[in-house]
């Protein structure tokens, strides 16, 4: 049966590649590439959170997304109102991610499978991100910023793979948000990095001094993160800050953005210079960050372009991506066997044939 | 160096997980084994006759059997709970539950 000449074609996608587990349900009409159409059937979503001062850890977190699969399964496939024999295919994030979540959401995804009898499409967790920022914003030829907790990457697309331009060659930007925010024992709840840039906005008064790590078209962030916990307890001895007046969590929150976010415009900048593009997608759970999308966007006014992001709903890890980007390939023929379904943590995002795009 | 003298698994498991039916048995054998043990020092078998999972586990130490086979149930709880709660049947269920309901 020709995929193509069906003209609605429907995935169920599964992501828990980090602590938010998420399911969503996708539909594709329209019989060619370049008209069909994507609606959000239902995308749920569930968090695992854990109390402030600590991040989540490998077992815990596939604890919470074993115990809330069930639930989540069940609430998307009603709010979807959609039945199992429309549905085409069962994805789930193969990787990159932490092993045992990953893995957790893989056994549920291919028992789904098994009993529906659905193909399985195993799908990269960074061409979900970019595959459904292109689908919500539109943007044509964007260099794509990819940041979030685990990932920090600049993104080009070039004959049929996601390019890397840039990358953080330590940790991820996120990864040094939520450090940051255990250290200063900043709420988790909804994220760390969500309370930090709410902390941020009542910073400001002073800019304190942070190393500012770009190395080429690469960033690096564990040292900047030393620095900031080293001024942290500075801070909390009674320590002064270079105008000789104390400072609050707020100025560290609102300096530790102002120089990651600025170090993270530079190498943007860098790649739409090489690549000749002036439009910015910003895709992954940092991508909610309205600071860093305004000073992405100050960047891209000057070049004659202009910034494109989403909201919570898809920048922050979901379903729906992993079932949008998974239909995409599965239409172009691409299917993985059961006992190909493994997970793995490391998975490039350049390893993806996108043989969905010219 | 001398040859390492080969590991022997003195500790070991055998689970028969009863299944209602031949079919649901089989779903859970492929949904569990396609995922390697991680360490080197647990061995594990899975085989579905009739309607039984039969789950062999040997490991070189007791504390690395209890970690695996303890791993092994909660992965084994989730495909159960999944079949409970999934499966074509118990989705109709539902639905005509929320119809009459």
């Amino acid at each position: 049966m020709d995929l193509n000449k069906k003209r609605r074609r429907i995935a169920l996608g599964c992501e828990g590649s980090a602590n938010k587990l998420g399911i969503g349900i996708i539909l594709h009409e329209g019989t060619s590439l370049e008209t069909s159409t994507s609606t959000v059937l239902s995308n749920i979503r569930h968090t695992f959170v854990s109390p402030p001062g600590t991040g989540f850890l490998p077992k815990d977190t596939a604890r919470h997304h074993r115990s809330f699969f069930v639930r989540v399964a069940l609430q998307a496939l009603s709010a979807a109102n959609i039945t199992i024999p429309e549905i085409d295919c069962i994805c789930y994030t193969k990787g990159p991610g932490m092993g045992a979540p990953l893995t957790s959401v893989a056994i549920a995804a291919r028992t789904l499978s098994l009993l529906w009898n659905k193909p399985l499409v195993g799908v990269n967790h960074c061409v979900g991100h970019i595959e459904m920022g292109r689908a919500i914003t539109g943007a044509s030829h964007p260099v794509v910023l990819y940041v979030s907790g685990g990932n920090t990457q600049v993104i080009a697309y070039a004959e049929q793979r996601y390019r890397i331009f840039g990358e953080a060659l330590d940790i991820a930007v996120g990864n040094c948000l939520d450090r940051f925010a255990r250290t200063l024992e900043i709420s988790n709840d909804p994220a760390p990095g969500y309370n930090i840039e709410q902390l941020a906005k009542q910073g400001g008064r002073v800019l304190l001094d942070l190393p500012y790590a770009v190395k080429g078209m690469d960033c690096s962030f564990s040292g900047i993160l030393t620095r900031a916990d080293e001024l942290a307890a500075h801070m909390k001895n009674g320590g002064k800050g270079p105008d000789g007046e104390p400072f609050t969590p707020a100025d560290l929150c609102f300096s530790l953005q102002e120089t990651i976010f600025a170090m993270l415009v530079e190498i943007t900048e860098r790649a739409m210079a090489h690549v000749g593009s002036s439009q910015v997608l910003i895709v992954g759970g940092v991508g909610c960050n309205e600071r860093l999308q305004e000073m992405m966007g100050a960047m891209a006014a000057e070049r004659g372009g202009s910034v494109y992001a989403t909201d919570e709903r898809f920048c922050i890890d979901n379903g729906i991506m992993i079932a949008h980007a998974g239909l995409l390939a599965f239409e172009t023929g691409f299917k993985t066997p059961i006992e190909e379904s493994t997970c793995t943590q490391r998975f490039r995002t350049d390893e993806v044939l996108v043989k969905w795009r010219k | 160096m001398a040859t390492d003298s080969p590991l022997t698994y003195p500790c070991s498991l055998t689970l028969d997980v009863p299944f209602p039916d031949a079919r649901l048995a089989n779903v859970a054998l492929q949904a569990l084994r396609v995922d390697k043990e991680l360490s080197a020092l647990v061995q594990r078998e899975l085989s579905a006759v009739d309607s039984t999972l039969k789950v062999q586990y040997k490991a070189t130490t007791n504390r690395m059997l209890r970690v695996a086979v303890n791993s092994f149930f909660d992965s084994l709880a989730l495909v159960l709970e999944v079949m409970e709660q999934l499966d074509v049947d118990a989705i109709e269920a539902r639905k005509t539950q929320e119809k009459t309901g």
